[in-house]
């Protein structure tokens, strides 16, 4: 569904994206994970055509971004990082204007507004003005308003982002929704959570380049990090910690009273840990399982955390 | 297109200030200015300028003549001898003299030169300006022809040698204009007939000064906020939105000056259907004049409110420079007051401002009366729209350059 390839763009002295290449199937969740300035909103930007690429080329739906860009824009919503409504009008205004403007016919349109509406919970509100709206419910209009002309592929630049938790559970439900009704997704975010629970395809973008690509369980095993079994004891003596140290086969670490412990298998290795550490006497106070997750495997890829 | 045309004026009704400030202002000021002008009412509330007149000739002609002159709303007329004029106004009793010379009849009938003199004060330039606007109109109709132009030049210099050039240019102007004007008859209706006169004296100047002034500026005023909103779209993340769509930058500017046009004309209609029944300005009279000119005016204004919002980066930059240019275009081009009363060289300027063309045409159609086809009302109609599409293509132009630079 979209395919790109080497793109370059430069904002004078900054690299922005320093050729990015990607594709993504039809009907795939793509999250586009990075830290800010990562080159995020520039990406969606060159692909949503209203932005020139210094070089590179980009295909979606079988358009050439370049030659064909009309058809290019018939084919995606974009759902942008700020909210973009009139505030002056009505909620089904904004949405009848929206629509509108990609020619859908409007008795089509109206039964499409209602059905967004209730589907984003905001039916009653409908002829309130945008200016009346709290935060979350502009972003589900926002949301709303790049899905009526029922594009192939949505971009969602960081959509939840100040969002409060009611409303970012509903926008879950409609991003749920539509991976279902099989529409392509590219969605840009530096929530872990969000990506993990979503995207069954990841890119993890930093300073202007994809680092890493592939769904979570490959990310997590071309990553090359192990989950750990972190045992944190009151007090323990050297002897001690040696003595355990003996009896482990596997990976280890003590950092001052914690002992980490790496494995693949964590459940089996977790009973056996304990039981070893209670024979040598050892007096444990916490014990912690570290899982390998999106933000360890950034970590362990770039030394940076994902969120500053 | 039409979409987003709509949209805006959806959202310009939306917006309760700049509805009051295009619909509702514009009506305390032009009563204001028309107070000021002393054109309230109709012609028997206006104030009269006072002219001495002295008919050396004694003709039937110069009798006619004063006695439709008296007849002029405008005018106060005191008659006295040559000799008492030259006093009065020597002495700054009165402002200005008519003088007709022995022979005027003789060379009106002749075609000669027509010994006619204006002595004035030379303190008294504004007084003297109104004066000659309302004399040389006046004159023109009731003794013109069009060869009297050049006559009427030439005359004014040789019995004003001492008069300094640019006075001398003003009046030279307002002959050549008033004679450009003036009906183009034949030397056998030489004299007009009193009912055209009164036809013409029907509503004062300063009434027509005061709403095609004040309608000419506010709408200035309420386009270049009509071209802020699409800056305001920008600042808003909307026009990114827009360009997501199939809408070509084309497409979205189109809407806007579509908007801006439709917003211009409702505002100028309203402002005069007001000054119809506050004031008794007759609209009515030439209807297709008033629609020829309220869509050329429309188009002319919003093109440069839109012309504003395509290079200008920020909404705050729009408000100082709309500020600064319309009320810089208003002051020259006669919507503060009227050109006549303004220096030479700021009348030379005014050609260069929306409001002057506008205002010039506005007074074609009510005070001197031509019809649609009149080449003078006709030109300046075509001004205006030379002007509306020369402000239009730069905006495109600066749209299209600017518009990818958003993202
Ligand atoms: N218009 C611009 N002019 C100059 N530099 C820009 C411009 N837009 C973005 N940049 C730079 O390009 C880089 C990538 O920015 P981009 O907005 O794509 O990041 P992002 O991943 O979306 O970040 P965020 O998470 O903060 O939204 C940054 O270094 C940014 O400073
Ligand atoms: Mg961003």
């Amino acid at each position: 569904m979209i395919k790109v390839e080497n793109l370059v763009k430069k904002y004078g002295e900054t690299t922005a994206l320093d050729g990015i290449s990607f594709e993504i199937k039809e009907g795939k969740f793509f999250g586009l994970l990075g830290p800010n300035g990562a080159g995020k909103t520039t990406t969606i930007s060159i692909l949503s055509t209203i932005l020139r690429p210094d070089s590179g080329t980009v295909r979606i739906a079988g358009f050439d971004l370049q030659k064909d860009p009309d058809q290019c824009k018939r084919n995606i919503g974009v759902v942008t990082q700020e909210i973009a409504l009139y505030n002056k009008l009505s909620a089904f205004d904004n949405l009848m204007f929206w629509g509108g403007i990609y020619d859908v016919p409007k008795a089509e349109l109206k039964t499409r507004i209602s059905e967004i509406l209730s589907l984003f919970g905001l039916t009653e509100r409908q002829h309130d003005k945008i200016e009346a709206y709290s935060g979350g419910m502009k972003r589900r209009i926002n949301i709303a308003s790049a899905m009526l002309h029922r594009p192939k592929v949505l971009f969602m630049d960081e959509p939840t982002v100040g969002v409060d938790p009611q409303s970012r559970n509903l926008i879950f439900e409609v991003l749920e929704k539509l991976h279902k009704e099989g529409i392509t997704i590219v969605y840009t975010t530096h929530y872990m959570e969000e990506a993990e629970r979503f995207c069954d395809q990841i890119g993890i973008i930093d300073k202007g380049k994809i680092i890493a690509e592939g769904t979570l369980a490959e990310l997590k095993k071309s990553g090359g990090i192990k989950e750990s079994i972190a045992v944190t004891f009151n007090e323990i003596s050297e002897e001690v910690a040696k003595k355990i140290g003996t009896f482990l086969d596997g990976e280890f670490k003590f950092t001052g009273n914690t002992l980490h412990y790496y494995s693949n298998q964590i459940k089996s290795d977790l009973g056996k840990l304990i039981v070893l550490c209670n024979d040598q006497g050892a007096d444990i106070s916490n014990i912690e399982i570290q899982k390998v997750n999106l933000e360890t495997i950034f970590l362990s890829l770039t030394g940076k955390q994902l969120r500053d | 297109m039409f979409r987003i045309a709509i949209k805006d004026l959806k959202l310009f009704v939306a917006e309760k200030r700049s509805m009051i400030l295009t619909f509702i202002v514009p009506i305390p000021l032009i009563t204001l200015f028309s107070l000021a002008f002393g054109g309230m009412g109709k012609s028997s509330d206006v104030r009269k300028l006072p002219l001495v007149v002295c008919d050396e000739d004694h003709s039937i002609s110069t009798k006619r003549l004063v006695q439709q002159l008296d007849s002029l709303p405008q005018l106060r007329l005191f008659h006295t001898s040559l000799d008492t004029a030259n006093d009065l106004v020597q002495k700054g009793k009165e402002d200005a003299a008519l003088v007709f010379h022995k022979g005027f009849a003789d060379s009106l009938e002749e075609g000669k030169n027509l010994p006619i003199e204006l002595r004035y004060d030379k303190a008294k330039e504004v007084q003297m300006g109104m004066l000659m606007a309302v004399l040389s109109g006046n004159l023109m109709h009731l003794v013109g022809t069009k060869s009297l132009e050049r006559k009427a030049i030439v005359r004014f210099d040789q019995q004003n040698p001492g008069m300094d050039s640019a006075m001398k240019k003003g009046v030279h102007q307002m002959i050549a204009s008033n004679f450009g004007g003036g009906t183009s008859t034949g030397k056998s209706e030489a004299i007009l007939t009193s009912t055209a006169l009164s036809a013409q004296a029907e509503v004062s100047p300063g009434l027509i000064q005061a709403v095609a002034g004040t309608a000419v500026m506010m709408l200035l005023f309420s386009v270049a906020g009509l071209g802020a909103s699409l800056l305001q779209e920008k600042e808003e993340g909307t026009l990114k939105k827009l360009l997501f769509s199939p809408l070509t930058p084309g497409n979205i500017l189109f809407g806007k000056m579509i908007s801006a046009n439709i917003v211009a004309m409702t505002q100028l209609l309203i402002m005069f259907l007001f000054s119809w029944l506050a004031f008794g300005l007759d609209i009515k009279q030439n209807i297709p004049g008033l629609i020829l000119m309220i869509i050329a005016t429309a188009f002319a204004c919003s093109g440069f409110g839109i012309m504003l919002a395509s290079f200008v980066k920020t909404r705050a930059q729009v408000q100082g420079l709309t500020t600064l240019i319309v009320l810089t275009m208003s002051a020259i081009g006669g919507s503060m007051m009227p050109t006549f009363v303004m220096p030479i060289w700021m009348q030379h300027m005014a050609v260069f401002s929306v409001n002057y063309w506008s205002i010039q045409g506005f007074y074609d159609i009510y005070w001197r009366l031509k019809p649609i086809s009149d080449p003078d009302f006709l030109m300046r109609v075509g001004m205006l729209f030379l002007i509306g599409l020369v402000l239009n293509t730069i905006a495109i132009f600066m749209f299209r350059r600017n518009i990818l630079k958003i993202a």
